[in-house]
């Protein structure tokens, strides 16, 4: 890692390691691809460890084992001592459902650092209908495990529009679990969650309400840090979505493809090259899919002479694909978008009745 | 919501003190429980002097502000509280007289010249606050009074107990509080359930007042972090020969900039945030902002779990 990289406005700081798509938890605002049945575990344990030794030349500091369930990988003792072996940040995050306290312990040892544990709702009924299976139970037990090794622990709970009322009960919720941080995630509707948009978008009032909550929590000491980030169809410009698109982070996914996130193999069309088909460095520098939205040459307008593009990067371009058909337009959450008005449009569904959710993974109905 | 009664609204102002006033505060159980040691105790006058010079200032402004000549005529009783009718009187002054009990030079103490940066910015931010917000706001973030003569009593028998090294005639300005507070609090309790007739005053008010709370907060986490010994938390991972000096936390990766690097590695656990500002001083004599630099960093680092603050 040299100044002159740094330098050149691209730097990963972070990997995302996506090390399987399997998942026992169905949570109808899955973000992972629709079609995440049939693509492989193509990596074990020395494949991710190259890999991690070859992001550390890179610039990466920190790694996040995320999945699916990251737990559900085989080599995952392997994968997180060849994490910290190369000098990475070791961060878990997990549904908390697979794993017991001395496997937990074990990852420890070999250099877990902290762990993101996701919750659905506040109590159990909820957060299990969310989750499409039992599990806010043995959530909670996980949550002690891994408070009980000293870990820190970050909480996350995607909100919509059926739990933001209870906001106040989850911030509760994590000051008892002696959560460090609480990710209040508004739901962003890619992956399953588009197909639900009209069950999970909430109303402007609800928002509101919820963003009070936790200013109100905000001031209470010895709480965790709360991050709490609006939705983006409720806010008049874009996010800065992954700071940047090939810019600060890095995505592997299950089969080694290289992505600027997380959705962006979605976009028909682009290429995105794989691990270890070629060289880490190639597929983050070179590939075709990441050169495609690298930078501001990409933009049209009214991105491309906007001043505000060095903040928000011109937004998502995984959302301006799939609500316009075009990921190089701007992005529809930006009110100056010529596609502005389906973020509109969607906004208003949101003060009609609620339709039946779909599950991820299959159409059973819950056995509750 | 519907405007809650004079009683409910009560209430809910004394709920926010039980849950949010300093009486809760790590530093004041220490103090509380006898466990401060001397120089704990001394900058802890030192900087609460600041606090104490800002009142009738903030006294000043919430008068400026109010029509009513009853309300100003019982108000200025305040600004003389603490003034005093001449020299040599007054809460200011009772507050040097404690500062002499625990021996430091009150000349000193009244130059200000030892105040931390992050109890100038809390002292500061209240005075900023009244300035900025109407009269019911300012008397509602007053009401951190109704708290205080039940903290005082608690101080005095503290202080009596546990710090026998300070001579009895500090603690006047103690004492004086416990009588003037709940008569202040009474009146400003009066005035804010009078006054406050809708909802949105009602929230206004208990917003004025947990901003209050907050303010006394942070005003202690700085005099609390200024002799604790800052080391690097269990899971960070430095990195100050990075090209960007960093340390990597599980949500974030904080970038250390200009002293930062220098500040940090003497954060292990063994010097307090004092003793690395002497020890910066020897190495760098004449840099004047070493004070500022050292504690807004491990203030702010401490805030950020980069680092941990133990006693």
């Amino acid at each position: 890692m040299g100044a002159a990289d740094a330098k050149e406005g691209h730097r990963p700081y972070n990997l995302v390691a996506e090390l399987t798509y399997r998942c026992p938890l169905r949570c109808i605002y899955c973000s992972n691809p629709l079609n995440h049945r049939e693509v492989p575990d193509a990596l074990d344990g020395g494949a991710w460890t190259r890999a991690f030794r070859e992001a550390a030349s890179l610039g990466v500091v920190h790694v996040g084992l995320t999945g699916g369930e990251p737990t559900l990988h085989p080599d995952l003792p392997d994968i997180v001592s060849g994490a910290a072996e190369a000098g990475h940040y070791v961060h878990l995050v997990t549904a908390g459902t697979t794993l017991d306290g001395p496997r937990l312990a074990a990852l420890h040892e070999r250099g877990l650092r902290s762990v993101q544990l996701s919750i659905q709702d506040a109590s159990e009924a909820e957060a299990d209908e969310v989750a499409g299976t039992r599990s806010h139970t043995k959530k909670l037990a996980f949550a002690r495990q891994v408070t009980d090794l000293g870990l820190p622990l970050t909480l996350n709970a995607v909100l919509h529009r059926g739990n933001l009322a209870r906001v106040p009960e989850i911030i509760a919720l994590a000051r008892r679990l002696g959560a460090r941080h609480l990710e209040l995630a508004n739901a962003q509707y890619h992956g399953w969650a588009l197909r639900n948009r009209a069950s999970l978008l909430p109303s402007a009032a609800q928002l509101e309400e919820a963003a009070s909550a936790v200013e109100h929590a905000r001031g209470e000491a010895d709480g965790p840090e709360i991050l709490f980030v609006l939705p983006d169809y409720f806010s008049d410009r874009p996010k800065p979505c992954m700071g940047g698109w090939g810019r600060r982070i890095l995505v592997m996914t299950p089969e080694g493809r290289v992505l600027p996130c997380h959705d962006a193999g979605e976009i028909a069309g682009l290429e995105f090259w794989r691990y270890p088909e070629r060289s880490l460095e190639a597929c983050w520098e070179s590939s075709p899919g990441i050169l495609a939205f690298r930078g501001e040459d990409w933009m049209q307008a009214p991105c491309r002479t906007c001043p505000e593009r060095e903040r928000d990067f011109g937004g998502c371009r995984c959302q301006a694909f799939r609500l316009t058909g075009d990921a190089a337009a701007a992005d529809p959450a930006c009110s100056l978008a010529p596609g502005h008005a389906i973020v509109r449009d969607a906004r208003r569904e949101a003060t009609v009745e609620a339709p039946v959710p779909v599950y991820r993974g299959d159409a059973r109905s819950l056995n509750r | 919501m519907t405007v809650a009664t004079p009683a409910e609204f009560e209430a809910r102002l004394r709920a926010i003190g039980d849950a949010r006033y300093h009486h809760r505060h790590p530093f004041n159980v220490r103090m509380h429980e006898g466990t401060l040691r001397p120089e704990e105790i001394r900058t802890w006058v030192a900087n609460r002097y600041y606090y104490q010079t800002r009142i009738p200032i903030k006294d000043g402004l919430i008068l400026a502000k109010a029509q009513d000549p009853a309300f100003r005529r019982d108000w200025i009783g305040r600004i003389h509280d603490h003034d005093g009718a001449r020299e040599g009187e007054g809460g200011l002054e009772l507050w040097l007289a404690l500062a002499d009990a625990v021996g430091l030079d009150r000349e000193r103490v009244a130059s200000q010249c030892d105040v931390l940066p992050g109890v100038r910015r809390a002292c500061d931010a209240y005075v900023d606050f009244v300035a900025s917000h109407d009269l019911l706001e300012s008397v509602a973030s007053s009401l951190t009074e109704l708290f205080a003569g039940d903290i005082m009593l608690t101080r005095i028998a503290a202080f009596e107990a546990h710090y026998p090294w300070v001579a009895i005639e500090g603690l006047r300005y103690f004492q004086s509080r416990t009588r003037q507070a709940p008569a202040d609090a009474a009146f400003g309790l009066a005035y804010v359930t009078r006054e406050a007739r809708t909802r949105e005053d009602q929230d206004r008010c208990a917003g004025a007042l947990e901003r209050k709370c907050e303010i006394l907060w942070s005003l202690l986490d700085a005099v609390d972090s200024a002799h604790a010994r800052p080391r690097l938390a269990a899971d960070a991972i430095p990195r100050l020969d990075d090209a960007e000096p960093m340390v990597v936390l599980s949500e974030r990766a904080v970038k250390l900039g200009g002293s930062g690097r220098e500040i940090l590695t003497l954060c292990d656990g063994t010097r307090s945030a004092v003793e690395i500002v002497a020890e910066l001083s020897e190495r760098h004599p004449g840099e004047s902002h070493l004070v500022e630099d050292v504690h807004g960093f491990i203030d702010e680092m401490a805030g950020l779990s980069v680092l941990i603050l133990e006693h």
